[in-house]
């Protein structure tokens, strides 16, 4: 096994922060925008893009409330980008135990 | 944090991470965001095992002599519930804060969960009312019945909640906790303050210890 072996969407650290904290929720919750930026110390700039990758690969599900300055955007992880970060624990896992 | 602050947005590179490093940043985001999303901490439930102790001692301290048995003065009354007052907003205020922008299937969940607990509460009291009502003496009443029933309760509460979550040391407190209010029963009207305080008192620090040890453990492994 080599290190492609490894889901190169979610081998950047940001994106792998991304996933591992909202994995980190019970199934069928979410995460607010703000909070998750908070928790990671990400720019929101910088949070958006990473988010729209992992949105793209139907990995995470945002969901936007309300109108205007009163509007929340909530971000989850799907059960498509549970298994996707769980297979790619298990092949780091794989690969630390072959070096 | 990490490595990622300020990191451009559409930086592909894996950061320089080696394996190792991955593996590091994988578990310690892991760990911080269980700990960030708890509310529990080794700190809460030392405070919670101090004012078990303060409360329930004022009490016992106040009704120790008393025959026959007619309750703490409103004075200890006014401790007692100042004491679980300040203890129910720590848990609260801990609560609100790691539950900050979650929403979902567990909120609903804890909601439900709550208006369960509430009703179970009103329950024990409206029966307390009944005995009373009843002719049941001051020291059934008052002293047995309402801690008693109350532990019980909570207990029950807490060991159905984390059964469901699969949490097995809070599964073994909430255990531990319903055997001591029951065993607690027999030490009668005053000692029953005594012995719940004592004993919830001790299962609390045993808790607290457990809790730092598992965040201890935690923090080694990664």
């Amino acid at each position: 096994m080599t290190i492609d072996a490894l889901d190169p969407l979610i081998h950047v650290p940001a994106r792998l922060q991304i996933a591992a904290t909202l994995a980190a929720l019970p199934d069928g919750d979410a995460l607010s925008f703000t909070r998750l930026q908070d928790m990671l110390g990400l720019t929101p700039g910088n949070l958006i893009t990473h988010l729209r990758k992992l949105e793209d690969a139907r990995y995470v599900i945002s969901e936007k409330t309300g109108n205007g300055p009163s509007s929340k955007t909530s971000v989850a992880l799907t059960h498509r980008g549970r298994a996707a970060l769980d297979a790619y624990t298990e092949a780091l896992r794989e690969l630390l135990n072959g070096l | 944090m990490d490595g990622t602050h300020g990191r451009e947005a559409d930086d592909e590179d894996p950061g320089g991470l080696d394996l190792h490093g991955t593996a590091r940043l994988l578990v310690q985001t892991q760990r911080r965001a269980q700990r960030e999303l708890d509310f529990r901490s080794p700190w809460l439930s030392l405070f919670a095992a101090a004012v078990v102790l303060v409360a329930f001692g004022a009490v016992w301290l106040s009704v120790r002599g008393q025959h026959p048995y007619k309750g703490p003065p409103a004075g200890d009354l006014a401790i007692l519930y100042a004491l679980l007052l300040i203890r129910i907003g720590t848990v609260v205020y801990a609560h609100r804060r790691a539950k900050a922008g979650v929403s979902g299937r567990s909120v609903t969940q804890e909601r439900a969960e709550g208006v369960a607990l509430v009703a179970a509460l009103v329950a024990v009291y409206a029966m307390m009312a009944a005995l009373a009502n009843d002719g049941a003496s001051d020291g059934v009443v008052y002293g047995v019945y309402v801690l008693t029933a109350t532990l019980v309760v909570l207990g029950t509460f807490w060991a159905a909640r984390s059964a469901v979550r699969e949490e097995w040391l809070e599964l073994g407190l909430a255990v531990t906790i319903l055997l001591v209010a029951a065993g607690s029963a027999f030490a009668g009207p005053s000692g029953v303050w005594l012995s719940d305080g004592v004993g919830c008192c001790a299962l609390l620090l045993a808790y607290s210890a457990a809790q730092a040890w598992r965040l201890r453990a935690a923090r080694a492994g990664a």
